[in-house]
């Protein structure tokens, strides 16, 4: 993601305690909805923060698109949703200018896109060429219809779901669609007491339909405001480079991972370790995002994918072998050191 | 089944190379032609057995049998059937055979002649050698262990010869095992099947593969090693008393090119082989009219080389039938002159020399074969051998008072005595101390009985068969400063001091006088083998002087040579022959008559009183230091480990800024200041920080604790709480520890705390009591952290010494490549 050039401005970030109940209250307010998935849901929030755009896969009945929606009620701005279907058309996303007999001129009427947060819900249905219509979008935050470019509002934030078990009628996202995607979450299984309470709180009516927004665009433009303002050491960003040269030096990777994939990775770094109340990035917080953040983007080799190896195992394995740097050189404690994990 | 022919062909062809350096230890080829039949036979045998695809030991019998019809036929003892069947008739001989073997590697120098014993053994030797590389490379496919027997063969010139062995034979020997070697991988590549370039081109079997340059440059580079850095060595060898080889032998060159009877005694090797002979044997009988003979005598050594004292082969061409010339000096005052008659008969001596006194003047029962040296006063034959001879021959026993020979000059400057006999290699250190030994002394007579004296007991001078090897690089020097030795040392470190003061002298082997059981007749055994120094005096001639202690070998005082040890000496008396010592007298009879044996005596008081007490039990002061040193070098790694403990103890750990100058206080206060002691506490917290972690992450390696390099602080310090089960206060202080490193890491602002030195000894507590015995002690002594970063500096050393060489060689390569120098320029 290039500079971002954004209408309205920031806002100046927030003081620690109130980011963190400001954050807190959207986490909670996810979780009355969706149980027993804390980490999923800071890690969506944090893609948010992270001015980032979120792809939910997983097979079909675990909440992905509740996950989205309740992320998408819980703060007090525009949503839109699209449901993407094999006829669906670009122009249905970006919108289209149509002729406005007072004023004798075309005029636009803005898409499903012109929103704070879009929810693309089955995103792989669509063909390619209305997938196409999001990559503008999603990337540089503008819509060009006939030649206007119409800039997006902040935030903005495209929440995808696909399944990936079902192949017939689905086109794949296309790698530069995938790569748009900040990250890629998968929500798994809820845990046995989970789904019990599940089974209390869904029982009578959707639980969504009551949530409440607990935020709105303002709190959360300041939020990523406070979110940029997070310390990324030398090592820090080292290690993020580190992380992405590995997957494209990787021998059992086709394609590795994009210098927008570097920036992104830094980026949700932040947001998570904004999320967990630090004003500073560790190499743990990029640990922890690897996969999610790079494992959509990268295409492994034919032996691979013969091997049965997925691309989340081969980017966790990568984590595991990279050594962690440091922002130390050589301190004079230590004239010979070799044996040092942090020291490269 | 050609290849591995081909194989067998070259491992034949190896085990001659790998023969060739026995050149250095006979005179003619003669061994080669035999090892080149017993090779090719042994070879043949297993190549057309082989054919037959037989049982894989089968080949190696028959090459046994093959060696031992070949062994038949080349020395054959006439019982044989067919001339090739052995007879327990051959084996006898055989072992007659080796039995001779055994003497003449005891009693002749290299290189040696042709001598059937000698030449049966190395035979054998190669044959057997034959068989064992074949067995190696062709049965049990490991032509590397060819390399034992090969530098079997290539010991036995380097234990034969005294001085060095000649680098091509090695060399040639080399190339035969490399050649084998290259042979044999060739072949296991090729099992492999055809190779192939890249380009799908076929590969020749021979043409070698991108890997074999570097296998070539390995071998080039160790053979090269393996010649040069012996040659850098300081070597020890540098004028060696107790070492003469024959003057026409110091090479192979030398020893293949003269023919005739090129054989000679080391007589040095003789002397001090059966000098340590357990066994006692009668060597020579000899019966004379002479009531007190002195020394018989069979070689002289008077070249000095750096190598040594070096026996001349005698020369001079006068035939021994004839009369020989008589003594130098004249009867008169002072030198009384008497003939004598002795008659000698040979038990044990084979050499080509015959025994005799000095001054001899006729003999009988000699053929015309022998010759007299009138140099040497040697009867010498290029033909005979000594062996089993009887002769007698006339002799006059020549004595000198002491005033008579101090009456002797020095000779001219232009003498040919005098300039061949004074040539002596000049050592600052045997200088000076001859300065000191003969200062004050004017005549040459003077002069030597100085030098003579100067060997005794009083001097610190003690006999022993056994010799100090010192550290000086020159055994003369050793010598004099060890003070230890035996005849060998006594008489060429005499030679050589009186030499060095300008007086012609030699040193000359034979026998002392040995022992009379009836009268006339002297038993001489090869204990009674010995070395003396022989000075020249103008008018008088050759006059001996034994410096080694009488007692110790039985040796004949003399009135112008005293023994030294005796304390009481009677110099000043004339010579008439009532004053000369009493044969058989009390002394001479402690001496000459049951010592034959000198080491029977060697601690018992002596018949003069003048005691040669035992080498005192040196206090093992090195050892003591050696052990103590090695102690010291294995607590090296503790201290350093403590050490570094020490310095990284975070309380320890002093901002420079601060202590240094109280830079801050003298500013002018402002908010400029605070920004600056804020940064400065901050740096100080990181280094602390960094400095626990790092004594943390040692303290892990040290105990063997699990260590993932891909660890953050974090995951680092909840993985070791987790491994090493620490209690709830270890667990706090390694998270602490955890946090603190990942703050000055990553953070803005360092983790400020005051706990980090408790809580690095809480972690490192509670690990020590999760761990055996046994690791603690090898944290405690060999931790692991110093040693691996040890190593690593080692290693890294290596790695830039390597970097640095290839880069000069690449560099040199640029600048030398032949192509530059072809027309055309670069191309």
């Amino acid at each position: 993601m290039t500079t971002q050039r954004t209408q309205d401005d920031l806002g100046r970030p927030l003081p620690p305690s109130e980011f963190r109940a400001a954050t807190e209250a959207i986490v909670a307010n996810i979780e009355r909805v969706i149980e027993g998935k804390t980490a999923t849901i800071r890690l969506a929030l944090a893609v948010m923060l992270a001015e980032g755009h979120l792809l939910i896969e997983d097979v079909p009945g675990v909440g992905k698109t509740k996950l989205a929606k309740s992320l998408a009620r819980s703060i007090d701005c525009s949503v839109r949703r699209i449901q993407f279907t094999p006829d669906l058309l670009p122009s249905d996303v970006t919108g289209v200018s149509v002729y406005n007999q007072e004023v004798r001129d075309f005029e636009f009427k803005p898409g499903a896109v012109f929103a704070n947060i879009v929810v693309g819900d089955e995103i792989n249905r669509a063909s390619p060429k209305t997938q196409s219509a999001l990559l503008e979008c999603m990337e540089e935050r503008q819509v060009t219809v006939d030649g206007v470019t119409y800039p997006l509002q902040t935030p903005f934030m495209v929440v995808a779901t696909q399944n990936p078990i079902e192949m017939e009628g689905t086109y794949p996202l296309p790698e530069a669609q995938r790569d748009r995607f900040t990250a890629r979450i998968a929500m798994g299984y809820p845990d046995a007491k989970s789904e019990l309470a599940m089974l209390d709180g869904h029982g009578a009516e959707d639980p969504v339909l009551d949530l409440l927004p607990v935020s709105d665009a303002g709190t959360v433009r300041r939020l990523i405001a406070t979110v940029r303002e997070v310390h990324a050491a030398d090592a820090v960003r080292q290690y993020a480079v580190n992380l992405v040269t590995a997957t494209r030096e990787s021998p059992d990777l086709r394609l590795g991972a994009s210098p927008r994939a570097t920036l992104q990775l830094l980026r949700t770094g932040r947001a998570v370790a904004a999320l967990d109340g630090r004003d500073y990035v560790l190499p743990d917080d990029l640990q922890s995002l690897a996969v999610p953040v790079l494992a959509h983007r990268i295409i492994p080799t034919a032996e691979s994918q013969l091997s049965r190896r997925t691309t989340d195992a081969i980017v966790a394995d990568i984590v595991r072998r990279l050594p962690v740097p440091t922002d130390r050189h050589r301190s004079p404690y230590d004239t010979r050191g070799q044996y040092d994990p942090g020291r490269r | 089944m050609t290849q591995r022919r081909h194989v067998t062909l070259v491992a034949a062809a190896a085990t001659l190379l790998a023969a060739l350096p026995l050149t250095s230890v006979f005179a003619t080829w003669t061994w080669f032609v035999d090892a080149l039949i017993v090779v090719i036979t042994t070879t043949g045998v297993a190549l057309v057995v082989r054919n037959l695809r037989v049982a894989s030991w089968i080949p190696t019998a028959a090459m046994a049998l093959a060696l031992l019809f070949v062994l038949t036929w080349v020395f054959h003892s006439g019982h044989e059937l067919l001339g090739l069947i052995p007879t327990p008739k051959t084996f006898a001989h055989f072992n007659e055979l080796l039995v001779s073997a055994g003497t003449d590697m005891r009693d002749q120098g290299v290189p040696v002649a042709d001598r059937q014993g000698l030449l049966f053994l190395s035979t054998l030797g190669i044959g057997a050698v034959a068989i064992v590389i074949d067995l190696f490379t062709m049965v049990l496919r490991r032509p590397a262990l060819a390399g034992l027997p090969m530098l079997a063969i290539y010991s036995v010139p380097v234990a034969v010869r005294e001085d060095s062995v000649n680098v091509l034979p090695f060399a040639a020997g080399a190339a035969g095992f490399l050649w084998l070697m290259a042979t044999d991988n060739v072949h296991r590549v090729r099992r492999f099947g055809r190779r192939f370039t890249g380009d799908g081109r076929d590969v020749s079997a021979w043409e070698p593969s991108p890997l074999a340059a570097a296998g070539r440059r390995l071998a080039l580079v160790g053979v090269v090693i393996a010649v040069t850095v012996p040659m850098a060595v300081p070597g020890s060898n540098a004028g060696l008393l107790d070492r003469f080889g024959p003057t026409d032998g110091s090479g192979i060159g030398n020893g293949l090119g003269r023919g005739g009877n090129g054989a000679s005694v080391d007589l040095y090797a003789v002397l001090s082989g059966e000098l340590n002979n357990n066994r006692t044997f009668d060597m020579v009988k000899v019966q004379t009219n002479d009531p007190n003979p002195y020394y018989l005598r069979f070689g002289v050594a008077d070249e000095v080389t750096p190598a040594g004292f070096r026996n001349r082969r005698p020369g001079g061409g006068l035939a021994a039938t004839a009369n020989l010339p008589g003594p130098t000096a004249q009867q008169g005052p002072g030198v009384a002159l008497r003939p004598y008659h002795a008659q000698v008969q040979i038990v044990a001596l084979n050499m080509n020399t015959l025994p005799v006194y000095l001054q001899p003047t006729r003999t009988s029962s000699l053929d015309s074969s022998w010759f007299y040296d009138r140099n040497d006063q040697l009867i010498y034959s290029r033909q005979s051998s000594s062996r089993d001879k009887k002769y007698g021959f006339d002799y006059v026993r020549a004595e000198y008072s002491p005033e008579a020979l101090r009456e002797a000059g020095a000779l001219n400057a232009d003498d040919p005595i005098q300039r061949q006999y004074t040539a002596v290699p000049r050592i600052p250190e045997v200088e000076r101390r001859l300065a000191q030994i003969i200062s004050g002394k004017f005549t040459p007579y003077d002069k030597v009985r100085a030098i003579h004296s100067y060997f005794s007991a009083n001097n610190g001078f003690r006999y022993s068969l056994e010799t100090k090897s010192g550290t000086s690089g020159s055994a003369i020097v050793d010598f004099l400063n060890n003070k230890q030795g035996f005849c060998e040392q006594y008489s060429a470190a005499m030679a050589w001091l009186v030499r060095a003061a300008g007086i012609p002298a030699r040193v000359a082997f034979g026998f002392s006088r040995g022992n009379s059981q009836s009268g006339d007749t002297w038993t001489l055994t090869n204990r009674n083998l010995h070395a003396w120094t022989e000075v020249y005096f103008e008018r008088f001639g050759w006059v001996p002087f034994d410096a080694t202690p009488a007692t110790f070998v039985g040796g004949v005082d003399s009135a112008w040579a005293p023994d030294p040890n005796r304390p009481a000496d009677v110099p000043g008396a004339t010579a008439p022959r009532d004053d000369l010592p009493i044969p058989g007298g009390p002394d001479q009879a402690a001496a000459a008559g049951p010592t034959s044996d000198p080491r029977q005596d060697r601690f018992g008081p002596d018949g003069n009183g003048a005691t040669v007490t035992p080498p005192a039990s040196p206090v093992p002061i090195p050892t003591t230091l050696g052990v103590l040193a090695a102690l010291a070098l294995l607590l090296v790694p503790a201290l350093w480990r403590a050490l570094l403990r020490r310095r990284r103890r975070p309380d320890r750990i002093a901002d420079p800024r601060v202590t240094g100058a109280s830079a801050p206080a003298t500013r002018s206060a402002g908010g400029a200041d605070l920004v600056v002691a804020d940064d400065a506490a901050a740096g100080l917290a990181r280094r602390r920080a960094h400095a626990a972690w790092d004594e943390l992450i040692d303290t892990m390696v040290d105990y063997r604790l699990p260590l993932d390099l891909a660890s953050t602080p974090r995951a680092t310090s909840e993985h070791l709480v987790k491994t090493a089960a620490l209690d709830e206060w270890a667990a706090t202080g390694a998270r602490l520890l955890g946090q603190a490193e990942e703050r000055a890491r990553y953070a803005r602002q360092p983790l400020r705390s005051d706990d980090l030195t408790g809580s690095l000894r809480a972690v490192r507590d509670a690990i020590r009591q999760r761990v055996s015995w046994r690791t603690r002690l090898r944290a405690a002594f060999l931790p692991a952290s110093v040693l691996s970063r040890w190593r690593a500096a080692a290693g890294e050393a290596t790695t830039r010494l390597t970097v640095a060489v290839s880069e000069r060689r690449d560099s040199l390569v640029r600048v030398l490549h032949p192509r530059r120098l072809l027309p055309g320029g670069r191309r």
